[in-house]
């Protein structure tokens, strides 16, 4: 390998957003015929770096050449145009479009009538012929599965004319074992033309099993690049944190001394496989998973949103959840991964914080307005919400600010437990760390909380207990006690301690 | 009240072209009412006035519910039907069945509040949606209003069945009497104004309708009984209509089964013309009052200056399209 010419070189790339340096002097080789695996936490820099090189943002310094000529991608349609493609975690196929029309999507070829449908699907069959997959093109893509659309992407990638060199973002989240093996398949056909590609993955094992070549990045700099013959997968930990693991950390499992607050026994969900679950009073009880764990299918489940089977007790006694208000009604509060789902961005901040209450701020339908004013700017003062008053637009708030006015929606319902999905993610350092602190306070209160994160560090630093969830399972629950470390973590979520 | 948005702005010279942005529509009535006065000497008259609420009663009333309808992201576009079905079966009733005024009322209400209901539980239950279940119901019902009048007024003396009286004299005051010189179609749109108006600010219900509106999934996720809001709207819908076609039938001392035709996108008009969001969660009925004044003036204003029947409708279309491109630039203008 060493003897063939890089398509793509990276020298001393380096971006920075305000607050942070995303990437720090990265250099990197790509080779025709490899697949590259990009190996880091989350935040360490992984996504700039794929962005940079398909185009999507540009560097602040450093110098790209592609198969030796120096390159300066302005947009997306610039590097697949130089034969960079881009697969994208979320899929961006037309479901009411067939795999054939997709494939072509933007380049149909035309013909003296329109369109030359008839060669569209000549050439979409042998393409899946040629990659040895059984999908019929004339079929529309919203009636294939998660992992034949994954499919039908990156075949649509492939197709470009010219591709070089393709991208993979966390391919394997959403698929199961079997379906992981197929798409690995492919990669290698792929490979085998002569292809370059990239694979980011937080699944180590996996990683490892696909890949020619390993980057390690931390903090934006590049750690290490080696043969895949030459790294283990507690090295590869070691370099993505700095720290061994330890293999024997032991589970910690339910306490027959303490009174759970809610217990969830056999659930199962979409790709929840019986979850058995117990969260006691006054505690942070952490679900540490990756993308495709079935974290957030757990919380829909708890709040109502998605059917389930199994048994739910709350306080020990058995309930049934089939909708939002039953979950309120047990007692369960509730805040999505995406904060713009919960907020009615047209409505005030008071009335955004007193939308689960309505019915504690009136009498009789009618509603209150001192009372709810009352307990409004009560919680925009206990949260430090910083808002002129209360009756400012929630749209004019900052990302943290807004997630506050959630958290205060549920303290304001007092409820018994609070499932937070991913509380912190898309808001600025200062505001972290504030909600940590409310989180930590609630519990004080005797409330239960469910926390659910992808951060190593965050699942530390908030946790009581945390519980490792992969594959739709709980695979382990660790005490957090002084001895268990991100690489632990990291460790169990990333397939190396074997179940 | 917490659910308005403070938007307070003092009137110095200075401030005068932010609070022309900000009232947008009022200052489109304002210089619609001083371009007819200077235009026509009958317009600013005592007597032309009441004309003018009198006309834009009926409008008004239907534009209420219309309003909490868009509120909670919904479009109702039976109102029409619905109105002339309400008011034929309480006229039938009144002048063919002999019932009294307050039966036969009764009757027309409640049968277009079903309308209502029916619009509501097909949209929150059988999950269609909104523009589709009522536009199915404003073809059907007007055919049901049709086929109960056989496609005459009522009453007339040209149907199979026997007449027993005339449309009582109460039906009749509530079209075209006055209360001390106020038409009393005016009064009742009045009323309606403030109850909706109290609907939409003071109750909680009024409050889950903008949530509803806002953000249909945070409004679930807060334990708020959606598909309970989305019927109670559309039921409250049909009951407007039904009161609307009460003031109509008596207004014109005869109901017919193709009166109202179009009112559906009239109420619209006025709403949008209001400043309501069309995709819903923002908006209030003050605004759908000015809207709906503006129609009135508008039309109001064409008859005195003799414009051709025809001409009224282009002039009308295009204003309420200037109106609406107007209040987004402003509303573009305001936010930046």
């Amino acid at each position: 390998m060493v003897t063939r010419n890089p398509v793509l070189v990276l020298k001393d790339i380096c971006k920075e957003f305000p607050g942070v340096k995303a990437l720090n002097n990265v250099s990197l080789e790509l080779y025709p015929g490899e697949v590259h695996a990009l190996l880091g936490e989350n935040g360490a820099g992984k996504s700039t770096l794929m962005k940079i090189i398909s185009g999507i943002i540009e560097p602040d310094s450093g110098e790209m050449y592609l198969d030796g000529r120096k390159v300066q991608f302005k947009s997306p349609k610039e590097a697949m145009e130089a034969g960079v493609a881009l697969v994208h975690q979320e899929l961006s196929l037309v479901p009411s479009l067939s795999v054939g029309e997709n494939i072509f999507l933007g380049r149909w070829p035309q013909g003296r009538w329109g369109v030359n449908w008839s060669y569209v699907y000549r050439e979409a069959r042998e393409l899946m012929r040629k990659f040895d997959i059984d999908v019929d093109p004339r079929v529309p893509v919203r009636n294939l599965g998660v992992a034949e659309q994954q499919i039908v992407e990156i075949l649509k990638a492939v197709s470009q004319p010219h591709v070089k060199i393709l991208l993979l973002d966390e391919p394997t989240s959403a698929l199961t074992e079997h379906e992981v093996e197929r798409l690995f398949k492919l990669l290698s056909d792929i490979k085998a033309e002569g292809k370059a590609i990239v694979f980011i993955s937080h699944k180590i094992d996996e990683a490892l099993k696909i890949s020619d070549r390993v980057t390690i990045i931390k903090d934006g700099e590049k750690v290490i690049t080696e043969e895949k013959g030459n790294l283990t997968e507690k090295d590869v930990i070691y370099y993505m944190t700095g720290k061994m693991f330890e293999s024997n950390v032991s589970s910690h499992n339910a306490d027959p001394g303490r009174k759970a607050v809610l217990s969830v026994r056999g659930l199962s969900a979409g790709i929840l496989k019986g979850v058995d679950l117990d969260v006691y009073a006054g505690e942070i009880l952490v679900i540490f998973g990756i993308l495709g764990s079935g974290r957030s299918t757990l919380a829909r489940v708890l709040f109502g949103l998605q059917e389930y089977r199994g048994e739910v007790f709350v306080e020990g006694e058995r309930v049934e959840i089939r909708s939002p208000l039953d979950a309120i009604r047990c007692g369960i509060g509730y805040l999505p991964e995406d904060r713009r789902k919960a907020l009615v961005f047209q409505l005030s901040v008071g009335a955004n914080i007193t939308l689960a209450s309505l019915r504690e701020i009136s009498r009789k339908g009618l509603l209150m307005f001192d009372k709810e004013k009352e307990l409004a700017e009560r919680f925009i003062d206990e949260l430090r919400i910083r808002t002129s008053n209360s009756r400012k637009r929630v749209t004019h708030l900052s990302g943290g600010n807004q997630q506050k006015v959630l958290f205060a929606r549920w303290l304001a319902k007092s409820p018994k437990i609070l499932i937070l999905d991913e509380p912190t993610r898309g808001i600025d350092v200062g505001a972290k760390f504030e909600i940590r602190e409310i989180v930590k306070n609630i519990t004080k209160e005797g409330k239960a909380v469910l926390y659910i994160t992808s951060e190593a560090l965050e699942a530390l630093e908030v946790g009581d207990r945390i519980a490792i969830m992969r594959g739709g399972k709980i695979t382990k629950i660790l005490p957090n006690d002084r001895q268990l470390s991100k690489s632990d973590l990291l460790a169990e979520v990333g397939g190396v301690v074997k179940v | 009240m917490i659910d308005r948005v403070e938007e307070k702005v003092k009137i110095t010279p200075k401030n005068i072209g932010t609070l022309v942005l900000k009232g947008g529509s009022f200052f489109g009535l304002i210089s619609l009412v001083v371009a007819f006065s200077i235009l026509s000497p009958f317009f600013l008259t005592l007597n032309n006035w009441l004309n003018i609420l009198r006309q834009v009663a009926v409008l008004l009333i239907v534009a209420c519910a219309q309003t909490m309808v868009i509120v909670s992201a919904g479009i109702d576009l039976s109102v029409g039907s619905t109105l002339a079905l309400g008011g034929c079966l309480a006229a039938v009733a009144m002048s063919y069945w002999g019932w009294p005024f307050l039966l036969g009322a009764l009757l027309g209400v409640t049968v277009s509040a079903l309308v209502g209901f029916a619009n509501g539980v097909i949209i929150a239950k059988g999950r269609i949606p909104d523009f589709i279940s009522t536009l199915g119901m404003l073809g059907a019902v007007r055919g049901i209003a049709l086929l109960i009048t056989g496609g005459l007024p009522v009453p007339s003396h040209f149907t199979a069945t026997t007449l027993r009286g005339y449309l009582p004299r109460v039906l009749i005051w509530l079209g075209s009497g006055d209360i001390g010189g106020v038409p009393v179609p005016a009064v009742i749109a009045g009323v309606m104004v403030i109850i909706t108006w109290f609907i939409l600010s003071r109750t909680a219900f009024g409050r889950s309708i903008y949530a509803v509106g806002g953000n249909r999934e945070a409004a679930r996720e807060s334990g708020i009984n959606v598909d309970g809001v989305k019927i109670l709207v559309y039921t409250l819908s049909g009951l407007y209509a039904g009161i609307a076609g009460l003031v109509l039938v008596g207004r014109m001392n005869s109901a017919n089964a193709l009166m109202a035709e179009g009112l559906e996108l009239q109420t619209i008009a006025a709403v949008v013309i209001g400043g309501t969001n069309l995709f819903g969660g923002e908006g209030g009925i003050l605004g759908t009052l000015i809207g709906g004044l503006l129609i009135g003036v508008l039309g109001n204003g064409l008859n005195l200056l003799d414009v051709e029947p025809f001409w009224q409708r282009v002039v009308n279309g295009f204003i309420i399209i200037a109106v609406v491109v107007f209040d987004q630039w402003r509303r573009r203008k305001i936010s930046t």
